[in-house]
């Protein structure tokens, strides 16, 4: 789907998207629109229950006196409550109603209106950047779709008055490019994506300007990182540990801000087995993986001058002969020793070895870590909020409000002694797990013991990578949860 | 280590008053009396002293065990807490014991087996209250239209009761605090059975109750300048061949309609009912709830939290604070709209709860939320994880511990 922006005119063929305020007041477009019509849109919307609400979408086919085949309403809600977000929402859900139509050309109408808090361009970029999220289709493997199901959208024209709209929206583009992969080696099944195959994604930012290195096993046994590849052993695939490198700043060894993901590209469980009914969904284990990639795509893409470091742990955790057993104790490379009671709490065996690197290589002035760590976080915070723990208050607030401004919230929950003593062994440093009270929270305790001093925060996205509904900007499925988020963490606080 | 007649020196560590006084009562047993607390204290510490260690010596219940070797030893029959002020100490802690007293109460109500308390008992417990000048009221739902309430208790044998305690310390205009709590003498989960293993310890699914009675005791044993109303949902969750099925369609005392598809989700059954009551008739100036509600919220906050729900941010800093200072922590959690989605029914204007991977914890809350009236400032405690402990804490040994009593008697002031 091409975007284009262009002056405000009346569209005449295709679909065309027009905004309305709350109380059903017409932006200029629509009625102009109306105006050609004969007061048939306003007609319309009074036969109907669409007031403006924000949201609310009305269709109204091949309008007389029109030459557009379909106008759409969409309600934009108040003027000044409208936001980076809601203008996301508007290109969005107006895209998601002639996606499938039938319409080649499509063009949303981004009038002036008056109250408008944010300035005219940033409004057109942001519904050009929504209606491009809300247009991602994971489709690659049906081979006999009708043509009526596929998405017929092939040109998208952002009508605007601002003339700095178009360079407003290139560095949201360059995040799109990022959610767009994160959704894509979130959604292949772990045939196709697996540690191999996953860093050879990686491998291709070099083209944007990221440096990416590859440990392979016998590199990472050689750094001692006995609780990575303890999870990895029992797969006939080679585990991974991927660096990505983006120097951006203007001091090109100013410490870094690192981002860890965990990345089971699959996760049977191991030898503690999970059931099977719902299995397949454990392709999508790399959800954090996937979203340190799109953020370094993202970071490169918009060339954000800024020093990041992406860090990967890339595994997957399988039954066989060569598996690792409950109750093997693995050496860290932090030197700390783990009883592995459940060998499906493998995360964060992944991420404590990945952590320490990353401390260790990089110093880095603050680590966050990303995971679909805990089906315990599923039931206590469901799919509205990813878990936030943190060892410092001012990262996670910074990470709090960079989650509220890009609509992918944080809910912090507690860490503490009382919490960390639930991970006492009788034979090592650790168990890897802590029973199931505060399930969450023990697995964010594991996760501090390999971070040292470092401003640390963990991110459980489990309930967040992937949705079972569509919303505004993102059709069910891998959400890329945390891209957009890290980015604006970067814009907020860490960029020159 | 004991000699007869010969001071024994005692170590204890640097910490404030209250917290020593727990400490003293850890190292107590078995000590012959009379035992002399000298630290140079001031009539304040003093009493907060003398408070920590009242509220530490509790003694879970030992009522129905014969006395065995393993018991814990005697106390000593007096400690003497010396300070240059006794009369003032004296006077602030005869503002702290009854306090203690309560806490202790509630602990009791806990720790007690559902034959022993039942609905009736439970009552009878509040009525007792009378004798310090509390007002209680028991009201039968089925005559109340309390319809929720009647519907979880109706497969026992034992009558359901919302039990009303008032106490007027303060002009009679000015608006009370009104404490609700959750009080299942005993849940099995009804037809929607729990299993087996560890189900007595569902004798304590009246922990709410018993933190909203305990402070009421606190309450009113203080004399405290203060209007609260503690309101009790008190009933027996049982299965039968007249007990509530799932599917059940309900009119609750507020109008709305709920198809209890798990009759195990009873508690925010009994407190929909309870709460839409109190908005009617009580005037809250604020409302909060507690209850034994969620397994769920065990599973986020573990046994170190209780879960705060609220629907004013004041209310929620404000109960936070005070749980920091009586050791009694909180931790907020979400209200959310979109927990609505988990629990719609076809049928009726709600479930009680969904199924399957859902947040259970904020689920409930957000039902709550449903009964209450939005000019209401309301707050929501899930206890669940707090009320009993399985190693000593602070100021209680293992077992029941009273949890908010203390928070809801800082909370009433006066």
């Amino acid at each position: 789907m091409k975007i284009s922006f262009a002056k405000p005119h009346l569209p005449t063929e295709g679909a065309v998207i027009v905004g309305v305020l709350d109380n059903k007041v017409f932006t200029p477009t629509a009625t102009a629109l109306d105006d050609l019509a004969g007061g048939g849109l306003k007609r319309a919307v009074d036969a109907s229950k669409f007031t403006g609400k924000k949201d609310q979408t009305l269709t109204v086919l091949a309008p007389a006196g029109c030459k557009v085949n379909r106008v759409v309403l969409v309600g934009l809600g108040k003027a000044d409550a409208i936001d980076a977000l809601a203008a996301q929402s508007f290109g969005g859900t107006g895209l998601a109603q002639v996606l499938t139509s039938g319409d080649a050309s499509v063009a949303i109408a981004v009038d002036a209106v008056p109250g408008l808090k944010i300035s005219e361009a940033d409004f057109a970029a942001n519904v050009a950047f929504g209606a491009r999220l809300r247009s991602y289709r994971f489709d690659k493997y049906f081979t006999k779709e009708k043509k009526e199901d596929k998405p017929s959208v092939k040109k998208l024209a952002i009508l605007t008055a601002a003339p700095t709209a178009k360079n407003a929206f290139a560095p949201l583009d360059a995040i799109a490019d990022g959610v767009f992969l994160t959704r894509d080696v979130v959604s292949e099944p772990a045939n196709v994506i697996y540690p191999e195959s996953l860093a050879a994604e990686c491998k291709k930012l070099a083209d944007l300007g990221v440096e990416v290195e590859i440990l392979g096993e016998k590199q990472m046994k050689k750094l001692g990182m006995g609780s990575l590849l303890g999870v990895g052993q029992g797969s006939d695939r080679e585990s991974q540990l991927v660096i990505m490198r983006w120097t951006g700043a203007k001091d090109k060894n100013a410490a870094p801000i690192a981002f860890i993901g965990k990345g089971v590209c699959f996760d049977t469980g191991g030898i503690s087995i999970k059931p099977a009914a719902g299995m397949e969904d454990m392709k999508w284990d790399m959800g954090g993986a996937g979203a340190v990639i799109g953020a370094m795509m993202a970071l490169a893409g918009r060339k954000a001058p800024a020093n990041v470091v992406g860090v990967v742990g890339l595994v997957e955790n399988m039954p066989s002969g060569n598996a690792q057993r409950p109750g093997d104790v693995v050496t860290s490379m932090s030197g700390q020793t783990i009883e592995v009671i459940n060998t499906d709490a493998e995360g964060r065996l992944v991420l404590a070895d990945a952590l320490w690197y990353t401390k260790e290589t990089y110093k880095p002035k603050a680590m966050v870590d990303l995971a679909t760590l805990t089906g315990a976080i599923i039931i206590s915070l469901g799919g509205e909020y990813a878990g936030l723990f943190a060892n410092n208050d001012k990262l996670a607030e910074r990470l709090t409000q960079a989650g509220k401004a890009v609509g992918e919230p944080l809910w912090r929950l507690p860490m503490g002694d009382a919490y960390d003593k639930q991970l006492k062994s009788d034979i090592a440093d650790m168990k890897n797990v802590g029973g199931r009270e505060g399930g969450s929270i023990t697995a964010a305790q594991f996760l501090k013991r390999f971070v040292g001093d470092v401003a640390w925060a963990h991110l459980d996205i489990a309930g967040t990578a992937w949705s079972k509904k569509d919303t505004a900007t993102c059709a069910k499925g891998a959400t890329a949860f945390g891209v957009r988020l890290l980015d604006q963490l970067v814009a907020d606080h860490y960029q020159d | 280590m004991l000699i007869a007649h010969q001071p024994v020196l005692v170590e204890l560590a640097k910490d404030d008053p209250r917290r020593r006084g727990a400490a003293l009562a850890a190292l107590l047993p078995g000590c012959p009396g009379p035992v002399s607390v000298d630290l140079a204290l001031s009539a304040a510490d003093a009493a907060q002293l003398a408070y920590g260690l009242v509220l530490r010596a509790y003694r879970p219940l030992g009522k129905y065990r014969a006395p065995a070797d393993d018991d814990p030893l005697p106390w000593p029959d007096r400690v003497l807490v010396l300070t240059d002020a006794p009369e003032a100490a004296q006077g602030l802690f005869d503002r702290l014991l009854p306090v203690a007293a309560g806490v202790h109460l509630a602990r009791d109500l806990v720790a007690e087996p559902g034959n022993h308390l039942g609905p009736a008992e439970l009552a009878a417990q509040a009525q007792a209250l009378e004798r310090l000048g509390v007002s209680v009221e028991l009201l039968d739902p089925t005559v109340h239209g309390l319809n929720l309430l009647a519907a979880v208790g109706q497969g026992s044998t034992r009558a359901p009761l919302l039990a009303v305690l008032r106490w007027q310390g303060s002009v009679a205009e000015e608006k009370p605090l009104v404490l609700v709590g959750k009080g299942l003498t005993f849940d099995s989960g009804g037809l929607s059975i729990k299993p087996a293993e560890h189900m007595e310890e569902m004798k304590g699914d009246m922990g709410g109750a018993a933190a909203v009675l305990g402070a009421m005791r606190a309450i009113a044993g203080r004399k405290a300048k203060a209007n609260v109303v503690g309101v009790l949902a008190i009933a027996e969750n049982m299965p039968g061949g007249g007990a509530l099925r799932p599917g059940d369609v309900i009119r609750s005392y507020k109008g709305l309609t709920v198809e209890v598809v798990d009759t195990d989700a009873e508690g925010r059954l009994v407190l929909a009912d309870a709460l839409a009551w109190a908005c009617d008739h009580l005037r809250p100036a604020l409302l909060v709830d507690a209850a034994t509600l969620t397994g769920a919220v065990v599973r986020v906050l573990g046994r170190h939290h209780a879960g705060l729900y609220a629907n004013r941010d004041t209310l929620a800093a404000r109960l936070l604070k005070l749980g920091v200072a009586e050791a009694e922590p909180l931790w907020r959690l979400p209200l959310s709209a979109r927990c609505d989605d988990d629990f719609r029914s076809d049928v009726a204007d709600w479930k009680n709860c969904g199924w399957g991977p859902v947040p259970d914890n904020d689920d409930a809350a957000r039902f709550l939320q449903h009964f209450v009236d939005t000019k209401v400032p309301w707050a929501h405690l899930d206890i669940a994880g707090t009320s009993e402990a399985d190693e000593d804490q602070l100021y209680g040994p293992k077992g029941a511990t009273g949890f908010a009593v203390r928070l809801f008697d800082a909370l009433a002031g006066g």
